[in-house]
C-alpha cells in the first residue's frame, strides 16, 4: 500500500530526482565535522519558531490596548499557551545563538572561500534578518522592559549619520514609540521578515546543496578528509540526535523557566532601572556604553556606531579580503581576526551582565 | 451742633429704606456696606501709620479680611465716620462703638450673621449662625457667667484678618481646627480647671488624626465634626457616640440595634467610646474581640457570663477564617514566585477580604446569628481563593511531571538513534 | 537481525510517543478556551433576567470588581465597584436609589457621582449593552 502511494506521488511530483540527490549527497568526515551540524540546528530552531509563531497568531492581538492582555490570556487561559509562548521566546534565543556558532565556525573554517562567497553573504543577510526578528518580536508583548528596550534601541538607530533620523521614524512609525510602532513591528515580524527570510533561506540552502560542504584548509593540507559519510541516513540521524537534544532543552527551559509576562507598558512611567536590550545586541550596547562622550571632537556614540559598522563591513567582505586559497599570511591574519571577534563579542556580551542582579 | 444734627437726620433719613430691612444697630453697618470696598476708610489710613502695635496691628491683615473684600470697612463693626480723617471720626455720638466688650462680641457678630435675609445678599446659600445654638455651649454659658477666659467668635475665627473656612490659612480650615482648639485646650491655659487637656495629643496619634494630618484625607474628623461648631457641647452632656454612626454608618446602624447598646444606655454608660475611646482612637484590631489580653469585651463581661461564652464561640472560628485567608494569600504568593499566573486567585482573595471587612462590621451587631452568617460567607470565599491557589500549584506540578516524562522519551529516542547510527556504521551481522 | 528489528520497533514506539508529546499540547491549544478572549475590556456581567429591577450584582472585571445595578426603571448601569475613598467594594441601596459604601458611608448617585460622604471622585462608569441573553459590560472610552 505504502509502496503504491509512493509510486503514484513520485510519478507526479518527480520525487525520484530528489531522492537521487539526497542519496548522492555526502559529508566529509574529519576533526571539524562537528561544526557542520550547526546550520541544520539553526534551521530546526527556525522551524520551531515558525510553528509556534503561527500558533501564537491565533490568539495574539497587535494593538497597544490589547497586546499585553492577549499575551496574558495565552499564558493563563489557553491550554498549553504558556508552553507555546515560552518555547517561542526561548527558541528565539537558542536560534540566534546557534546562528552565531554557525557563523563563527564557518568563518574560522574559511568556508566562505570561492565558490561559496554568495553563500556567506546570504548567510550574513539571514543573521541580520534573525536579529530583526528578535528585535521586532521582543516588543510584541508590550511590557515595560520591551517598551523601553525598543526605545533605547531605536534611539541608537537614530544616531546613525545621514539616514539615522529617517530610519528612526520608519521603525517607530513616528517620532515616538506608540501603538503605531507595535502594529508596524508586528507587520515586520509576521509578514515582511518571513517573506524575506524564506527567499534568502531558499538561496542559501540551494547554494549549500550545489557546492556541497567545504573542507577546512588544515584538513585539505593533511590530505583531505579520511572518508565521507552519506547524508542519508548517517548525517541526518546525527542531525536528529542534536535536534532532539535541542527539543529537550526547550522543554526544560519552558517548564522550569517560563517566559515572564512583565508589567504592561506605560509610556509615561520612568524607565525601569537597568534597561538593556536582549543579549544578542549586548556586545554592541556595551561597546557604546563604554565609549567616552566625545572622541577627538566627534560624539562617542557616533564613533561607536561607525566603528561597529566598519567592523561588520570587514566581516562581510571576508571572502574577498582573505587569500582565495585560504593559506599564507593573509589567511592567518583573517583567522586571528576571527578569533579576536569571537573573544570581543563573547566578552562584551558577558560584560553587560557583570554586576547585574539575576 | 445743628449741623451735626442735620447731618445725622439726613444720614438716617437717607438710610430709611435700608433701616427697614436691617435690625436696629445694623443701620450704620449697612451704610458702611453700601460704601463698597473702594470707599474711603480713614480709620485704616490713620491707624496704619501709628507706632503703637496695638493700634496699627489690626490694619496689617484687614485688607484680606472677608468682610473687607465684601465692602464692610472698620465702621461696619466699630461704627464711626469713615470719611472723617480727624479724631472726630471716633465720636460716640456719631455711632462710634469702639472695641466691643468680650461678652458682647457674639451678639455683635450675630447681628449680621444670624440674619438670614441680610446674609442672603452676599450668598444665596449662606450659613446662618444661630445664637440659640451658641447659647447651649459651655463657651457661651461661661462668658455669660463672667468667665472671660473662654472662647468667643474672635478666638477661633480671628478678628481683623478673618478668612473663610475653605481658605487653608484660616484657623478654622478643616486641618487647622484641632490646633485652634488646642490654643486654649492645653494644660497651661487650663490650669486651675478640671477639664482634661490631653485631647490634641491623643487625637494626633489616633487613626483620625493620622488620616487628616498625615494622609491628607479631608473626610477624617477634626474636633468640630464630633463636638459641633458653635454648639461645642461638652462631652459629658450627651454621649458623643451617636456622632460616630454619621460616618461609620454600617457599624453605627448595627450597634444601635444591638443588646449591648441597649444595656449601655440603660446603665448610663457611653456607647462606641466604651470600646474604642474618644480622642485616642486606634485602628481597631481583631484582638479587640475577646475577654483577655487586648480584648475589650472583658472590661464588662466576666468569665463564664453569657457574653463571654458567645465570644468564646466566635473567636476561634474568626481566627480560623483569617487563617484560611492567610493561607490562600501565601499559597498565591508561592504560585506567583513559581511563575504561575494568579490573577483570578487574587480576585477571589479580594472578595474574601471584602467579606472580612463585612464581618468586622457585623461584630457590632453582637448577635451570634448575624455574625455567623457573615462568617460563613467569608469562609466560603476564602475557601474558593485557597482552591484557586492550590490549582495553580497543581498545574505547576503537572508541568514538571510532563517535562520529566517528555525528557525520558527524548532521552530514550536519542539512545535508540545512537544505537541505530552505530549499527549503520559498524554492522555486526 | 532480531536485535535490529527490536531496536527499530522500539524506535518507532519512542518516536510515536514523542509525536504524542508534541501534538497533544498543540491540539489542546487549538481548542478555544471557555472564555474566548481576555476579559479586560468586555465581560458578560449577568444574564438577561437575573436581576430584578431595584437590585444589583458585583462581578469581576479584569482584576477589580464591578457593580451592575438594575434601577427601578429597569435600566442597567455599571460602574467600577472600587470606592474612590479607600477602595472598599460598594453596593446598591434600593431604598435610597444610591450606590453606598459601607466602610465610611460614602454615597454615589446612579450616574456615579459622589454625592455624600468622603469619596473624593465619582465612580468610573462602564458601558452596558444587552446582547441576546447576556448583559455585556464594557470599558467606556476609546475602542
Amino acid at each position: 500500500m505504502r509502496g503504491r502511494l509512493k509510486e503514484w506521488l513520485s510519478d507526479r511530483l518527480g520525487l525520484e530526482s530528489l531522492q537521487h540527490l539526497a542519496e548522492k549527497k555526502d559529508i566529509p568526515v574529519h576533526r571539524h565535522t562537528f561544526w557542520y551540524y550547526w546550520g541544520g540546528m539553526t534551521l530546526f530552531l527556525f522551524g520551531i519558531q515558525v510553528a509556534t509563531g503561527i500558533l501564537l497568531l491565533l490568539y495574539y492581538r497587535a494593538s497597544a490596548d490589547e497586546a499585553y492582555e492577549s499575551v496574558r490570556f495565552i499564558m493563563t487561559k489557553v491550554s498549553f499557551g504558556w508552553l507555546i509562548r515560552s518555547i517561542h521566546s526561548w527558541s528565539a534565543n537558542l536560534m540566534i545563538g546557534a546562528a552565531m556558532v554557525h557563523m563563527f565556525s564557518t568563518f574560522l573554517m574559511k568556508a566562505y572561500r570561492s565558490p561559496r562567497e554568495v553563500t556567506w553573504l546570504s548567510g550574513m543577510v539571514l543573521l541580520g534578518l534573525a536579529l530583526a526578528f528578535g528585535f521586532s518580536g521582543y516588543l510584541l508583548p508590550w511590557n515595560q522592559l520591551a517598551f523601553f528596550a525598543t526605545k533605547v534601541g531605536t534611539d541608537i538607530t537614530g544616531a546613525v549619520p545621514v539616514v539615522g533620523n529617517f530610519m528612526l521614524r520608519f521603525l517607530r512609525g513616528g517620532e515616538h514609540i506608540s501603538g503605531g510602532t507595535l502594529t508596524r513591528f508586528f507587520g515586520f515580524h509576521v509578514a515582511i521578515l518571513p517573506a524575506l527570510a524564506t527567499a534568502i533561506l531558499g538561496i542559501h540552502l540551494y547554494l549549500v546543496q550545489r557546492h556541497g560542504m567545504s573542507v577546512p584548509p588544515s584538513v585539505e593540507d593533511a590530505g583531505g578528509p579520511s572518508r565521507r559519510m552519506k547524508f542519508v541516513p548517517h548525517f541526518v540521524l546525527r542531525d536528529m540526535v542534536g535536534w532532539l537534544a535541542a527539543l529537550g532543552l526547550l522543554a526544560l527551559l519552558s517548564a522550569l523557566f517560563p517566559w515572564e509576562l512583565g508589567i504592561k507598558a506605560d509610556p509615561y512611567a520612568s524607565a525601569p532601572a537597568g534597561i538593556k536590550p536582549e543579549w544578542y545586541f549586548g556586545w554592541m550596547f556595551q561597546t557604546l556604553r563604554m565609549l567616552p562622550s566625545h572622541i577627538l571632537g566627534i560624539e562617542g556614540e557616533l564613533v561607536g556606531i561607525l566603528g561597529i559598522g566598519l567592523g561588520a563591513t570587514v566581516w562581510l567582505l571576508a571572502p574577498f579580503l582573505d587569500d582565495p586559497r585560504g593559506r599564507g599570511q593573509r589567511a592567518r591574519l583573517m583567522t586571528a581576526l576571527g578569533a579576536v571577534a569571537i573573544v570581543y563579542v563573547v566578552g562584551f556580551t558577558l560584560l553587560v551582565y557583570r554586576g547585574a542582579k539575576p | 451742633m445743628t449741623q451735626v444734627a442735620a447731618l445725622l437726620v439726613l444720614g438716617l433719613g437717607g438710610l430709611a429704606p435700608v433701616a427697614h430691612a436691617a435690625p436696629p444697630g445694623a443701620a450704620d453697618t449697612a451704610a458702611a456696606m453700601h460704601a463698597g470696598p473702594a470707599a474711603k476708610n480713614t480709620c485704616l489710613d490713620c491707624h496704619r501709620q501709628l507706632d503703637d502695635p496695638r493700634l496699627s496691628g489690626p490694619t496689617k491683615h484687614f485688607p484680606e479680611d472677608i468682610h473687607a473684600t465684601h465692602g464692610l470697612g472698620c465702621v461696619g463693626c466699630h461704627g464711626g465716620n469713615p470719611n472723617d480723617p480727624e479724631m472726630t471720626a471716633m465720636d460716640p455720638d456719631k455711632g462710634f462703638k469702639g472695641a466691643p466688650a468680650r461678652k458682647d462680641i457674639a451678639e455683635m457678630c450675630a447681628s449680621c450673621h444670624a440674619n438670614a435675609e441680610y446674609m442672603k445678599r452676599y450668598n444665596p446659600q449662606p450659613y446662618i449662625f444661630s445664637m440659640a445654638e451658641f447659647r447651649t455651649s459651655v463657651h457661651c454659658k461661661k462668658i455669660a457667667e463672667g468667665d472671660l477666659k473662654v472662647a468667643t467668635c474672635t478666638n477661633c475665627h480671628g478678628v481683623h484678618g478673618i478668612l473663610p473656612p475653605r481658605d487653608p490659612r484660616s484657623p478654622v480650615y478643616h486641618a487647622n481646627v484641632p490646633f485652634t482648639c488646642a490654643k486654649c485646650h492645653n494644660a497651661e491655659y487650663m490650669k486651675g480647671r478640671t477639664v482634661p487637656t490631653n485631647q490634641l495629643a491623643l487625637w494626633r496619634e489616633s487613626v483620625h488624626g493620622v488620616a487628616l494630618l498625615v494622609k491628607g484625607d479631608m473626610s477624617a474628623p477634626a474636633c468640630n465634626n464630633c463636638h459641633g461648631n458653635h454648639g461645642a457641647v461638652p462631652p459629658k452632656t450627651r454621649d458623643i457616640s451617636v456622632v460616630c454612626g454619621n460616618c461609620h454608618g454600617r457599624e453605627g446602624e448595627l450597634f444601635a440595634k444591638s443588646k449591648v447598646a441597649e444595656t449601655l444606655e440603660f446603665e448610663g454608660k457611653r456607647g462606641c467610646v466604651t470600646c474604642h475611646s474618644n480622642h485616642g482612637i486606634r485602628p481597631p484590631t481583631d484582638a479587640m474581640v475577646g475577654t483577655t489580653g487586648e480584648g475589650v469585651c472583658g472590661r464588662c463581661h466576666a468569665a463564664g457570663s453569657p457574653g463571654e461564652r458567645a465570644a468564646a464561640v466566635i473567636i476561634p472560628r474568626f481566627h480560623g477564617f483569617k487563617a484560611s485567608l492567610a493561607r490562600a494569600d501565601s499559597l498565591i504568593g508561592v504560585a506567583d514566585r513559581l511563575g504561575m499566573e494568579t490573577a483570578s486567585g487574587r480576585e477571589q482573595l479580594k472578595q474574601a477580604n471584602d467579606a472580612l471587612v463585612g464581618l468586622r462590621a457585623a461584630i457590632h451587631s453582637f448577635s451570634l446569628p448575624a455574625i455567623e452568617t457573615a462568617m460563613a460567607e467569608g469562609e466560603g470565599l476564602a475557601g474558593k481563593a485557597e482552591g484557586e491557589a492550590r490549582e495553580a500549584l497543581r498545574d505547576w506540578r503537572n508541568r514538571r511531571l510532563g517535562l520529566a516524562l517528555s525528557l525520558v522519551v527524548i532521552a530514550a529516542l536519542i539512545v535508540l538513534l545512537v544505537a541505530r547510527i552505530r549499527q549503520a556504521e559498524h554492522p555486526t551481522a | 537481525m532480531e536485535r535490529r528489528r527490536f531496536l527499530t520497533w522500539l524506535t518507532r514506539i519512542a518516536g510515536t510517543a514523542l509525536g504524542g508529546f508534541v501534538l497533544y499540547p498543540v491540539a489542546r491549544y487549538l481548542v478555544p478556551p471557555a472564555i474566548p478572549e481576555a476579559a479586560t475590556r468586555r465581560v458578560i456581567a449577568a444574564k438577561k433576567n437575573e436581576l430584578a429591577p431595584g437590585s444589583f450584582k458585583t462581578f469581576p472585571f479584569g482584576a477589580q470588581p464591578g457593580i451592575l445595578v438594575r434601577a427601578g426603571d429597569g435600566r442597567y448601569r455599571a460602574f467600577t465597584a472600587v470606592c474612590t475613598h479607600l477602595g472598599c467594594t460598594v453596593q446598591y441601596k434600593a431604598d435610597e436609589r444610591l450606590i453606598w459604601c459601607a466602610c465610611h458611608n460614602g454615597r454615589y448617585d446612579l450616574d456615579g457621582r459622589n454625592v455624600s460622604g468622603p469619596p473624593p471622585r465619582p465612580l468610573e462608569p462602564f458601558v452596558v449593552h444587552e446582547e441576546g441573553d447576556d448583559i455585556i459590560v464594557e470599558k467606556a472610552g476609546t475602542s
